[in-house]
């Protein structure tokens, strides 16, 4: 027992060495200590979260509204407001189609109103019979603002040709019902969600913002918003704007029809959207610009600052990427595929640091699963 | 040495523990069919990540799979009271680590532990007191079993501890507190002492100390005069572990596991108190009740004899058993580079909660009848959880390209080339490349050499952390 002995105080005292050195090596920078993840869950929900489908609910209401008044007065002008306000919608859905986690997952609200390539034959389908059930698993396709885009744009060659497919069209009747309930089914799923988030309804944001949820884990609301944001970036940005339009999930052969606005022509314009959005997110930056605390603040509050910068950085970097490209997408995927699978490989880059990095650092993880540390 | 191997000792700690683990496996089974794991990690995914040399073990679908678990369900409970304790004991055996060889990506040092430990169940008269088997057959009782029996646990429980103290004897661990610097403040949301946990000082605290813990536990709970404050510290340091990461049953495992240390004589108390409290409710509830079916009162111990071929065969199972589990943890020197790293002898090693990886893959896959090439959208062939695995483990990366390879093939893609990017970013270090981006992952056999299109471990590579010692 004797050697017994000395081995444990010559581990006492081993571990009191590594204590003291550690007291003396950590008292350097503790200033940034204390980082409120409840105040960032905040200023996330209130700030930027909220607003976004406030703004989405918004420009619903008044794609609605113009829809009316063009199925009442079908005249060119009438149209052309309602595709700006579709348009407007589908602007306001960039910011809001990242954070596909709590009411909107419950509405599963990205695959229902955003389902792209869109289904021009099942549109027809549903145009010619004249009775569909909107919401239903065949119908994804069918539905949404890809197939408000094809109803508003891509009928005809130009707007007077597309007029008259409301106005003197045999099915002209079928086709501004159909017009009207794809945009009521649509403002009702971004109602429902928009109501659960805020206080005055379902009030999601007190559940968002607790203290129970301020935790890393796969449940907890950083855990939501950063795998969100990590899945939307790979595969609804990266993926689905740039990379499956240029090939690179189909054996390398281009899909230019599956670009996101494809019969609108502004693909581009909302992938540049939703980068941006994203890098709202990143920073804490609100809606309206205001600024507050975010992942930014709370890597170099972890004392990752670099990484925060690299991050900020490399989305700035895929921004202008994004904006080194040309509208329509589609156009440019036929006569130059390389510049937009090179813009994918750009904006793959980030993907690690969001990823692995960040989310490494943050400790956020991805399943319930138990671990023991890799 | 005779006294740690033939001498008769009392067989009450070897029914406790039976009993005990029983029970803690039946609790495990039941929460992991309740959590909805059967389907998740069994039955949804298209591809499984065996183990070399294990690729013929399979699940067996929907039905099969919740057979299984029943029958392990089972088992356990059967374990626990003792009845038809042979059969349970080996069906428990083969079911648990039938499913533990299904998939590497659910590998867990515990499970492990499992079976390793229901492998040792199954060598040992556990069942022969305590037990429904000896109500059934009274003359299985037994009061003494050979010290070997009891002792092979302890050492199992000693080799456990001491090699995953080993393990956080390295730089990360001690003078960076990785991954604790990482992982504590992530829950500095907790009450009471959540605070605490932002601070540098507490990770390095629980660094040591976990080391200090896990080196010298098994000697502390062995001397007597330290074993019951070691034991307090076996229950205050897996607690902490349970309430702080996403560790499971581990914890609970341990803390049951663990009270074979104690003496005879506590044991004996606990099964008394047991029965006592069993016949009070038995009393209560039941209303036939043989008082005479405990037979406590007979003075005449008996000892169980084993045959000289038994204890040969036992002994050199056994015997075989310890030197693998001595030689297992330490087979990564035998290849180059950072195990944290390559991996490359990681697994079985007793190596917990040592390291924050996270990665990301991109597979290339090149066709060189077209010329074109395109990228692998994992989350098609892959749960998000075996991504996430396999993107930080070279073996499972290289297992993937082979299963994309066969993919391409029955698609009639004949002769594909598959390259793999791969940033893996280890205890807070920047991300750096892990895979050699050039190698046709195709071309490369799967096995225990060395694989040298690892890339080298970037020692120097700077960490995100601005405050790092390095």
């Amino acid at each position: 027992m004797i050697n017994f002995q000395r081995f444990a105080t010559l581990i006492v005292c081993l571990a009191l060495i590594g204590v003291s050195f550690a007291c003396s090596s950590s008292t350097s920078s503790e200033e940034e200590a204390n980082f409120d993840r409840m105040a960032m869950l905040e200023n996330y929900g209130q700030n930027l979260i909220i607003p976004a489908y406030d703004s989405l609910q918004q420009s619903m209401n008044g794609l609605n509204t113009s829809a009316n008044t063009f199925a009442e007065t079908p005249t060119i002008e009438n149209l052309e407001q309602v595709q700006q306000q579709l348009k407007e919608a589908r602007l306001a859905w960039q910011t809001a189609n990242i954070f596909q986690f709590g009411p909107a997952g419950m509405q599963t609200l990205r695959a229902s109103i955003n389902t792209y390539p869109t289904d021009t034959t099942q549109i027809n389908d549903n145009i010619d019979s004249g009775s569909y059930t909107l919401g239903t698993i065949e119908n994804q396709t069918a539905v949404g603002f890809p197939a408000t885009g094809y109803l508003l744009h891509g009928l005809d060659s130009s707007n007077e040709e597309i007029l008259l497919q409301y106005t003197a069209d045999t099915n002209a009747e079928n086709r501004t019902s159909y017009l009207l309930d794809n945009i009521q089914f649509m403002k009702e799923k971004v109602d429902a969600v928009t109501n659960e988030w805020k206080s005055s309804g379902g009030d999601y944001i007190a559940t968002f913002a607790s203290e129970e949820n301020a935790g890393t884990d796969v449940g907890s609301s950083l855990g939501m918003l950063v795998n969100a944001m990590v899945l939307h970036y790979e595969r609804y940005l990266r993926d689905g704007k740039i990379g499956i339009p240029s090939g690179v999930r189909s054996a390398g052969v281009p899909r230019p029809k599956a670009t996101e606005a494809y019969y609108a022509g502004y693909s581009l314009e909302l992938a540049i959207a939703n980068a941006e959005a994203t890098q709202r997110l990143f920073l804490g930056t609100g809606l309206n610009g205001s600024d507050g605390p975010g992942l930014a603040e709370h890597l170099s509050a972890l004392d990752a600052s670099d990484l925060a910068a690299q991050i900020e950085n490399d989305l700035g970097a895929g921004i202008g990427t994004l904006e080194g490209l040309s509208d329509p997408l589609s156009q440019q995927i036929e006569s130059n595929t390389e510049s937009v699978t090179a813009a994918f490989q750009d904006l793959q880059q980030l993907i690690s640091l969001l990823k692995a990095d960040m989310s490494s650092i943050l400790g956020v993880t991805i399943t319930f699963q138990d671990n023991d540390g890799d | 040495m005779k006294k740690y191997f033939t001498q008769k000792i009392s067989i009450a700690p070897l029914a406790v523990f039976r009993a005990l683990f029983g029970f803690i496996m039946l609790v495990s089974t039941i929460r992991f069919a309740a959590m909805g794991w059967i389907s998740d990690l069994y039955i949804k995914p298209d591809f499984f990540f065996t183990y070399y040399g294990f690729d013929w073990i399979a699940p067996l679908g929907g039905t099969g799979m919740y057979l299984v678990f029943a029958i392990m369900g089972l088992a356990a409970l059967l374990m626990m009271l003792g009845w038809h304790y042979r059969v349970a004991s080996v069906l428990f055996f083969l079911t648990f680590s039938y499913v533990e060889l299904l998939d590497k990506t659910n590998y867990l040092n515990h499970y492990y532990f499992v079976s390793i430990i229901s492998f040792l169940l199954m060598l040992v008269p556990a069942h022969r007191s305590f037990s429904l088997d000896v109500l059934r057959k009274p003359e299985l009782k037994v009061d003494k079993v050979p010290a070997w029996m009891i002792n092979i646990f302890k050492l199992q429980l000693g080799i456990v501890y001491f090699y995953a103290g080993a393990a956080k004897l390295n730089p990360d661990w001690l003078l960076n507190a990785m991954p604790m610097k990482i992982w504590l403040p992530a829950k500095a949301h907790l009450p009471i002492i959540g605070w605490l946990l932002e601070y540098d000082i507490t990770a390095y605290l629980f660094s040591w100390t976990g080391a200090f813990y896990d080196l010298t536990i098994a000697f502390f709970l062995l001397y007597k005069p330290t074993r019951i404050a070691a034991y307090f510290s076996v229950i205050v340091f897996h607690l902490m572990t349970y309430f702080l990461f996403q560790i499971g049953m581990f914890p609970f495992i341990m803390i049951l596991s663990t009270l074979i240390f104690f003496s005879a004589d506590f044991h004996e108390t606990l099964v008394r108190k047991a029965k006592r409290a069993w016949q009070f409710l038995a009393e209560r509830f039941l209303t036939k009740v043989q008082k005479s079916t405990s037979s406590d009162n007979e003075k005449s111990t008996t000892a169980l004899q084993l045959s000289t071929k038994a204890s040969g065969l036992l002994g050199a199972i056994i015997g075989i058993h310890f030197l693998l589990q001595v030689f297992l943890p330490l087979r990564f020197a035998l290849y180059p580079g950072n195990v944290f790293w390559t991996e490359q002898g990681y697994r079985f090693s007793w190596r917990v909660m040592l390291m924050e990886k996270a990665g990301y893959a991109v597979f290339n896959v090149y066709n060189p009848a077209t010329e074109r090439s395109w990228e692998v959208a994992n989350w098609d062939h892959l749960t998000e959880n075996q991504e996430k695995m396999m993107a930080t483990q070279p073996d499972m990366i290289l297992q993937y390209a082979h299963y994309l390879e066969d993919h391409y093939q029955e698609q009639g893609i004949s002769d594909v080339k598959i390259t793999v990017q791969s940033k893996v970013t280890l205890n807070g270090r920047r991300s750096r490349s892990m895979i050699d981006p050039d190698v046709d992952l195709t071309t490369i056999e799967r096995g225990f050499a060395h694989k040298n299109w690892i890339l080298p471990y970037p020692e120097t590579q700077q960490s995100w952390f601005n405050r790092s010692t390095e």
